[in-house]
């Protein structure tokens, strides 16, 4: 280490990051010249908890992986399950999955918008996309009952059923939602500061996306159409019409962008679900377990998570394993950041969406 | 006599508890218009009062490796260079200032004091983060300085000028400056010194250091940087002594732009003063705040360099040629 560098620490708890993780800054001036991550501060051992329980009890422990994509991990753990079984869930169930999860999906990447807004030191802009965000809240406590973590799924299908006038409220919160949405899709296009911050920042070009494996938004916003609800379709997804968002900016900004147009994308596949719901049963018994492995993957706001289940007879499982997209996005950043400032680490950081919860588990 | 009178102007009015009281109700009624611009209800008119009285009431830690001199010393510093500015500070048709010659001049080497008691206090914190935070506030402070300079000048010169009937002159005193407007219409109004009216417009969020400018103490990055160390008593005294430069500089810029009086009564012209002030707060610091998010450092020193320091040297031109 030269006398004009110094290492500057940043976390584990530190106030742009919501979880914490560790960066051990090396620094000249402004400039950033080495990146080195510790992380396990949220180790829960999880994986283990999970071959200790029921069936049935790790719905409840895998939708505690992490907060903002909770849905998502009790939904693919429920599909592993279920092909393990080889249970075929109802229809009306596939699209209630389909229905929370896009809820879902639009509230965590609004979160994620508004802090990188907060990052920018944009308050106001901070304000704004949470109070969006709000709409989206508000209708995760009317019908599921809680704003967090929805338990929604259950092994078979959904624990309870959304009646005609709960259906009636989500569209007209999603009339609420959508002008609203496209303002800040204009805020974020035009906005001087914003554009300033964020346009060529962080750049992950395509090559690299593709080497490293990233997934969900990053790699979409390096302009790979990558995209498991297309890909492979699951649940509901091959009945219902989405495109898959891609931005060519490979740029923090580019990444942004394609989390505001998913959001349009989500909206469209909730207002789909409402109309197309099917009527009939909303769960199945699960039926005899038999010794068996199975795979599952669906793609949660943050990109592809994937479960594998081996089962012994009994109704506790002998593994239970999954992968997270935040581990395959989590290298990138070692392209990202380089030739950044320390202004911009956060900023960086944030457009990946880490979720260090689910990824140390 | 002179002297006692001279340390009363700092203690009670305007410097000391006049521009403390000012600076708070400024400080807190900016929070509270963030907040409803925000759709927030935001905090009472006294949270700055209250949040100093619970500094106060707390231990004052020294890190082991700062330079404790120095730590300790820093705050006191800014404060007290923020006191005297302010008793240097006309308040038109009621107070003339501490000095009747060449007080421009002082107040241009007294007001960035605040900002170096902030590189000195994270310098001696030890703190990367103060590091960060020094060399943000040395570059910040060279990017507005620049543009004070020049705006500080063509309001000198212009009156100078004048007064001299023509010739090449400058005119160094506040109170003749406001005298001078008194009689020949405020300087805001006038086309040639609009360019430097807004230039100390953006130089105010700039030294105050508040958005897009609040590049040193930017939370997300460096942790409130230089100030990161510092609790108790001693933050409480770095918050005291930034409501009063928030005096000193928006007196200053009431003073050399719009320094009308209206009638002869003192405490009508006190409140109008304070109007003043608190418009122009309202327009150069709360509102630009609310409605942007914050530079990179080197694009704040460009965007310095580039807007605010060439209409501070246009109107400077003008001054010059005309």
């Amino acid at each position: 280490m030269s006398i004009s560098t110094y290492t500057m620490p940043l976390g584990p708890v530190h106030v742009a990051l919501e979880e914490p993780v560790y960066f051990h800054l090396t620094v000249e001036g402004e400039d950033i010249k080495n990146v080195e991550l510790t992380s396990g501060h949220v180790h829960r051992g999880m994986e283990r908890m999970a071959m200790q329980r029921t069936l049935v009890k790790n719905v409840t422990l895998t939708e505690r992986v992490c907060s903002l994509c909770s849905n998502s991990h009790s939904f693919t753990y429920s599909m592993v399950v279920e092909n393990a079984l080889n249970l075929a869930i109802p229809e009306r169930a596939k699209y209630l999955r389909v229905m929370a999860e896009e809820i879902k999906r639009v509230a965590s990447h609004l979160f994620n918008t508004a802090i990188q807004a907060h990052i920018a030191g944009f308050k106001s802009l901070f304000m704004h996309v949470m109070e969006v965000r709000e709409v989206v809240q508000d209708i995760k406590e009317t019908v599921y009952g809680n704003r967090m973590n929805l338990a929604s799924n259950c092994i078979g299908g959904v624990k309870c059923d959304v009646t005609n006038e709960l259906l009636d409220y989500i569209m007209k919160q999603l009339e609420v939602l959508e002008p609203q949405t496209d303002e800040l899709y204009d805020i974020f296009q035009t906005n001087h500061i914003m554009l300033t911050r964020t346009k060529g920042l962080g750049l992950l070009p395509t090559e690299d996306a593709l080497a490293l494996g990233v997934v969900g938004p990053v790699a979409r916003g390096s302009g790979i159409a990558r995209d498991v609800r297309r890909d492979s379709p699951y649940a509901a997804y091959p009945d219902l019409e989405f495109d898959v968002i891609t931005e060519p900016g490979c740029c923090v900004h580019s990444r942004t962008m394609v989390r505001l147009r998913e959001i349009k994308e989500s909206i469209k596949l909730i207002r789909q679900c409402c109309d197309k719901m099917p009527e009939g049963p909303v769960c199945v018994h699960m039926g005899k377990i038999p010794v068996n492995e199975a795979f599952a993957h669906s793609e949660a706001p943050r990109g592809e998570v994937s479960y594998y289940i081996r089962t012994n007879g009994t109704d506790i499982p002998s593994r239970l394993k999954w992968r997270v997209p935040s581990y395959m996005n989590w290298k990138a950043l070692s392209v990202m950041m380089k030739g950044a400032q320390i202004a911009e680490v956060a900023l960086v950081l944030n457009s990946i969406d880490p979720c260090v919860s689910c990824t140390e588990r | 006599m002179d002297t006692l009178l001279g340390i009363l102007h700092m203690c009670i009015f305007p410097g000391g508890i006049f521009a403390l009281v000012i600076g708070f109700f400024f400080k807190g009624l900016d929070r509270r218009v963030e907040a409803r611009l925000q759709r927030r209800v935001g905090p009472p008119l006294i949270q700055p009062w209250l949040d100093t009285a619970k500094l106060l009431t707390k231990e004052t830690l020294i890190p082991k490796t700062a330079c404790t001199q120095a730590f300790l010393l820093a705050p006191v510093v800014g404060f007290a260079g923020m006191a005297v500015c302010a008793a240097f500070i006309p308040v038109p048709g009621v107070f003339d200032g501490l000095s009747n010659m060449g007080d421009l001049l002082v107040l241009f080497y007294l007001l960035p004091i605040p900002a170096i008691a902030m590189m000195m206090g994270g310098s001696a914190s030890s703190s990367p983060f103060g590091a960060v935070g020094f060399s943000r506030e040395m570059i910040i402070m060279l990017a507005y300085e620049t543009p004070l300079l020049m705006i500080l000048l063509s309001v000198a010169m212009l009156v100078g000028k004048s007064m001299s009937g023509g010739d090449w002159g400058a005119e160094f005193s506040l109170l003749k400056i406001v005298e001078w407007q008194q009689v020949n219409g405020s300087l805001g109004y006038n086309p040639v010194m609009i360019p430097a009216f807004i230039a100390y417009l953006i130089f105010l969020p700039g030294t105050m250091g508040v958005a897009p400018f609040d590049i040193p103490e930017a939370e997300t990055e460096v942790v409130e940087g230089p100030l990161l160390e510092y609790g108790g008593p001693l933050l409480a005294l770095f918050h005291v002594g930034s409501a009063l430069k928030t005096f000193v500089v928006l007196g200053l810029g009431v003073a050399m732009f719009f320094p009308g009086t209206i009638g002869d009564f003192w405490l009508v012209n006190l409140i109008w003063f304070v109007v003043k002030c608190l418009v122009l707060m309202l327009i150069s610091l709360t509102v630009v705040k609310s409605a942007t998010g914050r530079y990179r450092i080197d694009q704040a020193f460009r965007f310095f360099i580039l807007v605010p320091t060439m209409l501070a040297l246009c109107s400077l031109l003008l001054v010059w040629l005309i």
